[in-house]
């Protein structure tokens, strides 16, 4: 029992050193989440739908020269890739709340996906930039 | 019982936040993240859309009208609102700012915050809001 309990402080006491780079993540995707989101999720998700928006502001012409440009792959930075890491912060740290699953495992799967999925957001920024 | 495991806290039950106001609405601010992470998946899809063609991107936006997908993102908009609400308040209590020798009040850095949501959002009606 008592070696078991010190086996788990020290293994994350020898995590500990990426935990800033994950909190710093956290952290700038919290600013983007709460600043950029509400107007991003208003505009492509409330208003393109409900065709509230002039007919050609994001027709396919238009959104493909918004989105496949040097500032298009800023906004995938600042939109997709930054509040996923928030997200995964906070799902992992939400899933140790209710103790489901294990934290090593969950902080892999978060991390590991939010990344994953930045990697492909980012990717097709520059494929469709050199198509 | 020994001095150190009468220290150990007993295993929390996965309820454990139901039994406060104040867990319940740390609860609700970690769970802003699903309706986040559903709004990126849709925006992931529609990056797709765009690098498929015309008429995949003229799908997608019949998609992103379809019911539940439009409720969900709502959902992502209000929760995008609530996080703001949430994230700003921490600011002044993480860094708090001083001017010419004047600490600033709290209130006057959340408004701050809140005025670069409408400034995003007068910046997305100047792209996209104009006929």
């Amino acid at each position: 029992m008592e070696k078991i309990a010190m086996n788990k402080h020290r293994s994350q006491h020898k995590q500990a050193f990426d935990e800033p780079l994950w909190w710093g993540l956290f952290s700038a995707g919290g600013v983007c989440f709460a600043v950029l989101l509400p107007a991003v999720i208003l505009f492509i998700a409330i208003l393109l739908p409900l065709g509230l928006l002039p007919a050609d502001a994001l027709s396919y012409e238009r959104a493909s020269a918004l989105l496949f440009s040097v500032p298009g792959f800023l906004f995938v930075g600042a939109v997709v890739c930054l509040p996923l890491f928030h997200a995964a912060h906070r799902l992992r740290h939400g899933l140790f709340d209710i103790s489901v699953g294990n934290d090593a495992l969950n902080k892999k799967l978060m991390y590991g996906g939010a990344a994953l999925l930045s990697i492909v957001a980012l990717g097709i920024v520059v494929a469709g930039f050199f198509s | 019982m020994d001095k150190l495991s009468s220290q150990r806290l007993p295993p929390l039950k996965r309820n454990w936040w139901l039994k406060h106001r104040f867990f319940k609405l740390y609860m609700l601010r970690e769970a802003t993240v699903l309706p986040l992470v559903f709004f990126t998946l849709c925006l992931l899809a529609g990056m797709v859309a765009l690098l498929q063609g015309a008429e995949s991107w003229q799908g997608w936006i019949a998609f992103m009208r379809s019911p539940i997908v439009f409720v969900l993102n709502l959902l992502a908009l209000a929760a995008s609102l609530f996080h703001a609400a949430t994230f700003f308040v921490l600011f002044p209590r993480v860094m708090p700012l001083r001017i010419a020798g004047h600490s600033l009040p709290d209130q006057a850095i959340v408004a701050g915050q809140w005025a670069g949501v409408v400034a995003v959002a007068l910046l997305f009606f100047w792209l996209l809001g104009r006929a």
